[in-house]
């Protein structure tokens, strides 16, 4: 596993962290531990109290390596990706809304669904690169993550870093979460798709 | 700012943002009322629609402009209409001026930009064999931002003249000298222009009055209505309402075909290509209700009402599929034979995971269902076997 990850210079961490855009509330997820439980899931449809089929927070699991090569050892291995919104710079479901019902807050970065004005025509779902926003069927709406913004207000963390068992998930400004990513973890990459371009600010670490 | 005009405080503009093309759809670069606006400031557009300053004078060259007829001015059509109709004259030529033009003439608007389609035409209605115009050149006048406003609403007209199979020509512009316009009243119920001016400031002042007392009282029993259920509701276009009205009633009308240019007129002729999913947004944000879906024995099929269609290209700005388009050609004859369009017939199956209708003859997952799942998978892979593409 660890021969495929690709090894990143410090220097690409370093342009990536060094720009002071707008303030930015952030998660970082580190892989290398996470063992997942899908605590944050379950945490996460308790807090927001999400009907079934509406997640907004998913663990995709990615499995790795082959049995079948006699050739080599048996190197085999299962990698879990927990995928919220990515709370982008440059929101594709924000772009794709007919309505102007997605705004990305100045203050924090916070990316909102606005659900009086959404008309749950399901647009930013098939922008989103992430498979972030979710239909929620009941209320024909959209929801999706919101870094639990009714927690932050009451000066909580969100419930996914609260309740993680394994303590791979944290919450912070993009800013002050580069000395706490550079302590634990020497190298870090985001997520970002080719031509997507959103701008992605959830970290990553494996 | 041209000191001759003197405005009546009476023409005051009102926004109905239903109708509003930029409050139904933010995606919207409609700014037909900011183009002809001659006052800077006057109209002021945002994601809520089009809203009206202090600064407005009530030329009323953004009511004509509107195709949707989202601004209601304080002397609306309807009274507008009446004061024609107390003037005509039956067989005599109808002269309309603008009060900087000298002469006497049957209706003097602070500004010819305030007529629209069924104005002009509801003269030619009533029996009139001419409507003139009477310009005193706008070149020189504080307004003249709005002059090209009345000049598209002259030329449209008497397209619409020649679609009916009346003779060419039977609204014609005429250039005069400045001076100060007098109106020939025929009427003995002609009112006086100062107590019409009186009344329209106790009217005003009446209506601000309800204005200021009535959302008190209604904030604390019910919460304002929310965006998604508005744009649920469509309302009448008025001015297109009109139109038709004078249309189906002008004398002598024989409706032939007349092909024209759409962008001079406000009418589209709407396609849809094989890329519509059936999402219905174009339907709901449409702000005339142009568009309406019907669904028999599993066929989905949209059809478009179009002569209530003003191209106001509020659908093809809000598809996300990008299926709609607006033709660069329109028939005028629409307007006469209102018909209904089907621009989409298709198959419309219901999805297995999110159990929402789309339109496909073969898939099980609807578009949204099937992108979602399989990138946020697809990506994932991406970023831990590929690392970062980005960097």
């Amino acid at each position: 596993m660890t021969e495929r990850s690709p090894i990143i210079p410090r220097d690409v961490i370093d342009r990536s962290f060094a720009k002071q855009g707008p303030k930015q509330y952030t998660l970082w997820v580190d892989l290398e531990h996470c063992i997942g439980c899908n605590a944050c899931t379950m945490a996460c449809k308790a807090e927001n109290n999400t009907p079934v089929g509406v997640d907004f927070n998913r663990v995709i699991e990615i499995e790795e390596g082959d049995f079948r090569d006699a050739q080599k050892t048996p190197n085999v291995g299962v990698t879990f990706v927990p995928m919220p919104c990515m709370h982008c710079g440059r929101p594709a479901c924000q772009a794709a809304c007919p309505v102007g019902a997605i705004t990305k807050r100045k203050e924090d970065g916070i990316v909102l669904i606005n659900k009086d004005k959404c008309i749950g025509c399901r647009y930013c779902a098939w922008a989103c690169p992430y498979g972030a926003p979710q239909f929620n069927a009941e209320a024909r709406v959209m929801e999706k993550c919101t870094l639990c913004v009714h927690r932050l207000e009451k000066g909580e963390q969100p419930a996914c870093v609260t309740t993680c068992p394994a303590k791979v998930r944290f919450f912070g400004e993009l800013n002050e979460l580069t000395p706490l990513i550079r302590e634990k973890r020497a190298r870090s990459v985001n997520i970002a798709v080719v031509g997507a371009d959103t701008k992605p600010s959830v970290q990553y670490t494996k | 700012m041209d000191k001759s005009i003197n405005f009546q405080p009476e023409a005051a503009v009102r926004v109905e943002s239903t109708l509003c093309a930029r409050f139904r759809c933010t995606k919207s670069q409609c700014a037909a009322c900011t183009v002809v606006c001659p006052v800077p400031g006057a109209v002021l557009l945002s994601d809520d629609g089009a809203a009206i300053t202090a600064a407005c004078v009530g030329c009323g060259a953004c009511v004509s402009a509107c195709p949707n007829g989202a601004l209601r001015p304080l002397e609306d059509d309807a009274r507008l209409v009446e004061r024609i109709r107390e003037r005509i004259r039956p067989g005599a030529v109808f002269r309309i001026a603008c009060n900087r033009a000298q002469g006497e003439a049957d209706l003097v608007l602070p500004c010819l930009a305030r007529l629209t389609e069924a104005l002009v035409l509801e003269p030619i209605r009533a029996g009139a064999p001419q409507v003139v115009l009477m310009e005193p050149g706008c070149s020189s006048c504080g307004l003249v931002k709005a002059a090209p406003q009345w000049e598209k609403v002259m030329a449209f007209a008497d397209a619409l003249c020649t679609t009916a199979g009346l003779a060419s020509e039977r609204v014609v512009r005429l250039r005069v000298a400045r001076g100060k316009a007098a109106e020939t009243r025929r009427s003995a119920q002609a009112p006086n222009p100062r107590r019409a001016m009186f009344r329209a400031i106790a009217e005003r002042w009446k209506a601000s009055a309800e204005a200021d007392i009535a959302p008190v009282g209604e904030a604390e029993a019910v919460p304002a209505e929310v965006f998604r259920d508005i744009v649920q509701r469509h309302s009448a276009n008025p001015k297109r309402v009109d139109l038709l009205q004078v249309l189906t009633n002008l004398p002598g009308a024989k409706v032939a075909s007349k092909v024209v240019m759409a962008a001079a007129v406000p009418l589209a002729q709407l396609t849809v290509d094989s890329c519509c999913v059936g999402c219905n947004v174009c339907e709901t944000l449409c702000p005339v209700g142009a568009l309406e879906h019907r669904i028999e024995d599993g066929t989905y099929r949209l059809e478009l009402d179009a002569a209530r269609c003003t191209g106001c290209r509020v659908c093809e700005v809000a598809c996300y599929q990008q299926a709609m388009h607006l033709q660069e050609t329109v028939d005028l004859s629409v307007l006469f034979e209102p018909r209904r369009i089907t621009l989409v017939s298709a198959t419309q199956r219901t999805c297995r995971g999110c159990q929402e209708s789309f339109l496909d003859d073969t898939a099980e997952f609807c578009p949204a269902c099937r992108v979602s799942g399989e990138r946020r998978d697809a990506i994932a892979r991406r970023f831990f076997i590929g690392g970062n593409q980005n960097d």
